[in-house]
């Protein structure tokens, strides 16, 4: 197997006593497409789920849904087979994947985005579609305090940078 | 000089903390709790800087942030801001301040010489005195009047402070944290929802810091400390709100605290906003009452009460309201002389009573005729029934509150008179606004409480809040008094230095002089005298100007309006929007998946959009001038290998995809054979040229589209656009891939060689994978795509594969191809091989040109629809006169041919915009001279002439022969070897 290299590959942890910022690499998402409700159906039937809402989520026989389209949806695990016109896209390679943990976890996604990250607002298993620093990023919440983004691979290490030194200014402060 | 003493105790500060600060130069002293006004009143600063025009000595009018007098340049070096009120700066350790507008110092200011010649400089004299004798005078004049203009100067420097810029949401905004916000705050606090308190001072309590009373001290404490304990209310203190914006949005900004250098902008989304923004004392209009000295009532007052700053004797106070009385007693109390001026003829029972019992003098019918002193008042003159001189120190005056008006206005609606308080009143709220208090023009301490809580009740009503909410606990005090006003602007009728705008120097003459020319409106009026513009933006001024102007015009106020209130309420620096995105972070970088390999093997890098891509290897020499063009020999002659993973990469997918294709590209896709690929050239719907590339066939329902690297995302997004818009019923799904596949370009005679020894298994010749052929392999676990086509004009492959094995796989075919000599080759290198093959790129792409003017008309599909086909054969689109490509070379071998040339045909006068112009130029290795591509009027009509090339920044001209753009092997032959 060719070695995986990471677009971080020379970012170093930010470790800080309510703030931790790591690389969380070994994922695969694969993009489920379709385009009517009949094909929504049967796929729903085949991975044993479907999150109904575009920015939902939901836990499948096959890994994690999450709901990005109208007639969309990321799945990440290993795909059952298919029938009908249901449309896969691996994208495992084009997200770098960045975990935000710690009690100031949410003040510091308030420097990022424009979303409403109160905890009372976006809980564990919410997910949003948003941007960073000028470029697309996904924010899944999967606990408390913890969250993993996916940004762009391309930009990935950008976005890093600016979450460290964006990061900084909250523990410093 | 000094007016104002410490008083030995009360007020707000701490004077167990002393505190040291640098005031132009010199070391003075503050306690916890004062602002630089404050302290420099302590300590005997009067005249703390010049005014605009005249360099007048000036002192502070205010206590707060409507100050127009008092601006101070803070800080040093990178940390330098000018134009900074001294009534908002906090004391603190490290302080550095310097007086505005006066040199050497205030007291002693060479400029003062302007007053002299102050007859000449009324309002309108830049416009009338510079426009002659020339016709072009004005740009003569300009740089000069601009370097004298302005208030402050800005550093230079790098500013190292921080800023930062965070996104909030909540329900219930509270603006101000007054009497009305603090009862506005408790209820909306109380019912659970998030709130947040906004207030500009580093203190809560708004008008309650001014005062004295132990009851209404107790229930402010009370109030900040039951907010405080709620986890639900965040309060900002130091906080300006500074605009409002469409969707429920505010800007709010967050000054440092005192010794940090970090400040805060915040964008907060709320669903309800409460205005308890109070209101601002206006000054009167009379002869010289911009003395240091002559100061706002209300100012005084709370120098006295919060700062314990007291006149050293004498005061003189003069009113056409009630609300003055307050101060004029609290003076008394403090063992300072009074005299009230009073413009009304008879104020009300109670506080001339009141004002008996402490020995206060009050003179009916009289205002201010003139103030003696010039560095500080000494004596005031009265006029009107009364003509009598008294010596004081400090001249209080108030002509009445305005509210704050300016946040309610920014969202287009328009303040409204109310006479009642002679002043401007919020016009009707828009759904999700309320107010209460001093905003409102109900200046009473009972009225802003029960207004506060009111409006609290109709906001969580409005969010849809059912929970009962414990009503709020008024403050044990009488009943408000009955405000009373009279609408007595000032005595300046023939007064020559009677300031309306304080800041900007515009007199009481000015407005009439304003009106004698004919400037009738008051956004006239403000633009010919700089009224209400500045730092202070008029939150003085406006008032009177208006009354001034409504007197002249003779109507009503209501009528004669005002301006229009534009966020922000304060000046903000720049740096305070911009946040972080400074320096690294002005913008996103992005980096290919290989980028970590060539920062490690010698790569020198350029940006190209945000993207930071290889420009040339060490190992073909230290500087881009020749390191390209021994990369570009390298592809000529053997093999090397560029990274193309910045080039769009867009999955199409669907039963409708081929259809959709063959819509979007001007030449037929829907026959293309599975493992093939074609060059397509797509239009905007206006018939133009919008981008080229290739796109795969890979499966049946499934293509693999590329696009130039610089409209990757202008091509998905139109792509999108078609989909969602215009042909919602297609079967297509678009999916960027750009990110997802890194791409590689192995180009040169020995690719196919090299490839063969990096993938043995699969058939490289030209019947395994011919010209144009497509196939994907799985190497060492990975999926491989691998394209036979050529962007330098060689025999050459693109392999494509998941990003996250770019750099492994590069490796591995740079390891296979090393017995063959392959070498890594960058951006200019690519992008010079691609001129000699005549190939378009992004410097012809320029959404100008059409496909005729590219040479690619015959593309163009006769049969089938596509997108901009009707729009492309507009008659301007077609014209024969029109730019088309052409190649050129360089006659000259000693001159130089520059990008942006423009061209001329050899016969033409060099003037103008030519005939053309030259796109992209570099040396061509084969045919050892510089070549171009170049877009000229007829195009290939004028092959083999002899051409001029002129770059006028540099006076430069060459001699140029117009040839066809594909410089070398027209056949092909090299491509399909």
């Amino acid at each position: 197997m060719l070695d995986a290299r990471s677009a971080m590959a020379s970012a170093k942890p930010f470790v800080s006593e309510a703030l931790t910022l790591r690389e969380a690499p070994d994922f695969t998402i694969q993009q489920l497409s379709w385009f009517t409700t009949a094909d929504e159906k049967s796929l729903k039937q085949a991975l044993g789920a479907m999150p109904l809402r575009v920015g939902s989520t939901a836990e499948s026989d096959h890994g994690l849904l999450l709901r990005i389209g109208p007639r969309q949806l990321w799945c990440f695990g290993k795909l059952p087979e298919f029938y009908g016109d249901v449309l896969v896209t691996p994208l495992s390679s084009s997200r770098t994947r960045i975990e935000v943990a710690g009690a100031k976890s949410r003040d510091l996604l308030t420097h990022c985005a424009a979303i409403d990250f109160h905890e009372n607002a976006f809980k564990p298993g919410h997910f949003v579609m948003t941007g960073i620093h000028h470029t697309p990023v996904t924010i899944h919440c999967i606990a408390e305090n913890q969250f993993h983004l996916y940004a762009l691979r391309t930009f990935g290490l950008s976005v890093w940078e600016w979450l460290v030194d964006a990061s900084e200014g909250l523990t410093n402060a | 000089m000094t007016a104002f003493r410490r008083r030995g105790s009360g007020g707000r500060i701490d004077r167990t903390t002393t505190i040291p600060f640098t005031y132009d130069g010199s070391r003075l002293f503050g306690h916890g709790g004062d602002t630089l006004a404050s302290a420099l009143l302590a300590s005997g600063k009067t005249l703390v800087g010049r005014s605009f025009k005249y360099h007048r000595p000036r002192g502070f009018l205010s206590a707060g942030v409507e100050e127009p007098n008092g601006l101070f340049t803070l800080g040093e070096f990178g940390r330098t801001e000018p134009n900074m009120p001294g009534t908002l700066t906090e004391v603190h350790e490290g302080l550095i301040a310097k007086s505005q507008n006066a040199w050497p110092s205030p007291d002693f200011d060479v400029m003062a010489v302007n007053s002299l010649a102050s007859p000449l400089f009324g309002a309108g004299f830049y416009y009338k005195t510079f426009m002659g004798p020339f016709k072009r005078s004005w740009m003569f004049y300009e740089p000069f009047i601009r370097k004298a203009a302005g208030l402050g100067r800005a550093t230079e420097q790098t500013d190292t402070a921080r800023y930062d810029v965070i996104n909030g949401f909540c329900d219930v905004l509270v603006v101000g944290a007054g009497p009305a916000g603090l009862a506005t705050a408790l209820t909306a606090s109380r019912s659970g929802l998030r709130v947040v308190l906004a207030e500009l001072d580093f203190e809560l309590g708004g008008s309650l810091l001014s005062g004295t009373n132990e009851s209404l001290e107790r229930w402010r404490k009370s109030a900040i400390e039951e907010l405080s304990q709620q986890p639900n209310t965040r309060i900002l203190a130091r906080t300006v709100v500074q605009g409002l914006y469409d969707g429920n949005q505010a800007l709010l900004h967050t000054r440092a605290v005192p010794g940090s250098v970090a400040s805060r902008s915040e964008s907060l989304r709320f669903k309800t906003i409460i205005h308890c923004s109070g209101a601002i004392e206006r000054p009167l209009v009379f002869h010289n009452n911009d003395r240091p000295g002559v100061m706002l009532a209300g100012a005084v007052r709370t120098y006295l009460n919060r700062f314990a700053l007291a006149p050293l004797k004498q005061a003189v106070v003069v009113t056409n309201n009630d609300s003055a009385y307050a101060t004029a007693f609290d003076l008394a109390e403090a063992d300072v002389a009074v005299t009230i001026a009073e413009l009304r003829a008879a104020p009300s029972g109670d506080l001339l009573a009141r004002a008996a019992q402490l020995g206060i003098a009050i003179f009916p019918n009289t205002g201010i005729a003139d103030v003696v002193g010039t560095k500080q008042v000494q004596q005031v003159k009265l006029g009107g029934r009364h003509s009598v001189t008294i010596d004081c120190d400090v001249l209080a005056m108030s002509g009445g509150w305005s509210p704050n008006v300016h946040l309610t206005s920014h969202g287009g609606i328009k303040p409204r008179y109310d006479e009642k308080i002679a002043g401007f009143v919020p016009g009707e709220f828009a759904a999700a606004h309320f107010g209460a208090g001093s905003v409102l023009g109900e200046f009473g301490i009972l009225a802003a409480v029960r207004g506060g809580e009111a409006a609290a009740r109709a906001s969580l009503e409005f969010i849809g809040h059912k929970k009962s909410v414990k009503a709020v606990e008024p403050p044990p005090i009488r009943d408000d008094r009955a405000y009373g006003i009279s609408s007595v602007w000032g005595t300046a009728s023939d007064a020559k230095k009677a300031f309306v705008d304080f800041q900007n120097d515009v007199t009481a003459k000015d407005v009439r002089s304003t009106h004698q020319e004919g400037y009738l409106s008051v956004e006239h009026m403000k633009r010919y005298t700089t009224l209400g513009m500045g730092t202070d933006q008029g939150k003085t001024s406006n008032i009177n100007a208006l009354a001034m102007m409504a007197d002249l015009r003779g109507l009503s106020i209501q009528e004669t309006g005002t301006t229009t209130f534009r966020p922000p309420y304060l000046p903000l620096t720049i740096g305070a929007l911009a946040g972080r995105s400074v320096g690294h972070h002005f913008r996103p970088t992005r980096r290919s998946p290989m980028h970590d390999w060539h920062e490690s093997h010698g790569a020198t890098f350029i940006e190209a959009g945000l993207w930071m891509r290889a420009w040339y290897y060490d190992w073909a020499g230290p500087s881009p001038e020749t390191a390209y063009v021994k990369e570009m020999q390298l592809v000529r002659k053997g093999v090397g290998i560029a990274d193309v993973s910045t080039l769009g990469k867009i999955d199409v997918q669907g039963p409708g995809a081929a259809e959709f294709l063959n819509r979007v590209y001007v030449n037929g896709f829907a026959k293309l054979a599975v493992g093939k690929a074609r060059y397509g050239v797509m239009l905007n719907d206006d018939g133009v040229v919008l981008d080229d590339g290739t796109t795969s066939h890979i499966s049946e329902n499934q293509f693999y589209l590329t696009t130039t690297t610089a409209q990757a995302g202008e091509v998905m997004s139109w792509l999108e656009y078609l989909l969602q818009c215009h042909w919602p019923d297609m079967k297509v799904h678009v999916t960027s891939l750009t990110d997802e596949w890194g791409g590689m370009a192995v180009s040169g005679p020995k690719s196919r060689e090299t490839l063969q020894l990096a993938f043995p298994e699969t058939d490289f010749s030209n019947e395994g994978l011919p010209y144009m052929g497509v196939k994907d392999i799985t190497f060492d676990g990975a999926t491989v795509r691998i394209l036979r086509l050529s962007f330098s004009g060689e025999l050459a492959y693109e392999v494509h594969c998941p990003a996250n094995f770019a750099i492994a796989l590069w490796e591995h075919i740079l390891r296979a191809g090393e017995p063959l000599g392959i070498k890594p080759y960058g951006l200019e290198a690519l992008a010079s091989l691609r001129i000699e093959k005549g190939h378009v790129a992004g410097l012809e792409l320029d959404h100008r040109n059409t496909l005729d003017d590219l040479g690619l008309g015959k593309m163009a599909a006769k049969e089938k629809p596509f997108i901009g086909k009707e729009l492309r054969q507009r008659e301007n689109l077609q014209a024969p006169e029109r730019r088309s490509l052409v190649g050129l070379e360089l006659m000259e071998p000693d001159k130089k041919l520059r990008g942006g040339s423009i061209l001329f045909a050899a016969t033409d006068e060099i003037k103008g915009h030519g005939r053309g112009y030259v796109t992209s130029v570099t040396w061509s290795t084969e045919l050892q001279k510089f070549i171009a591509l170049g877009l000229y009027q007829g195009g290939l009509e004028h092959e083999g002439e002899e051409i001029i090339a002129a770059f006028p920044l540099k006076n430069e001209q060459a001699r140029l022969k117009l040839v066809s753009p594909h410089f070398i092997d027209k056949e092909g032959a090299r491509l399909h070897a």
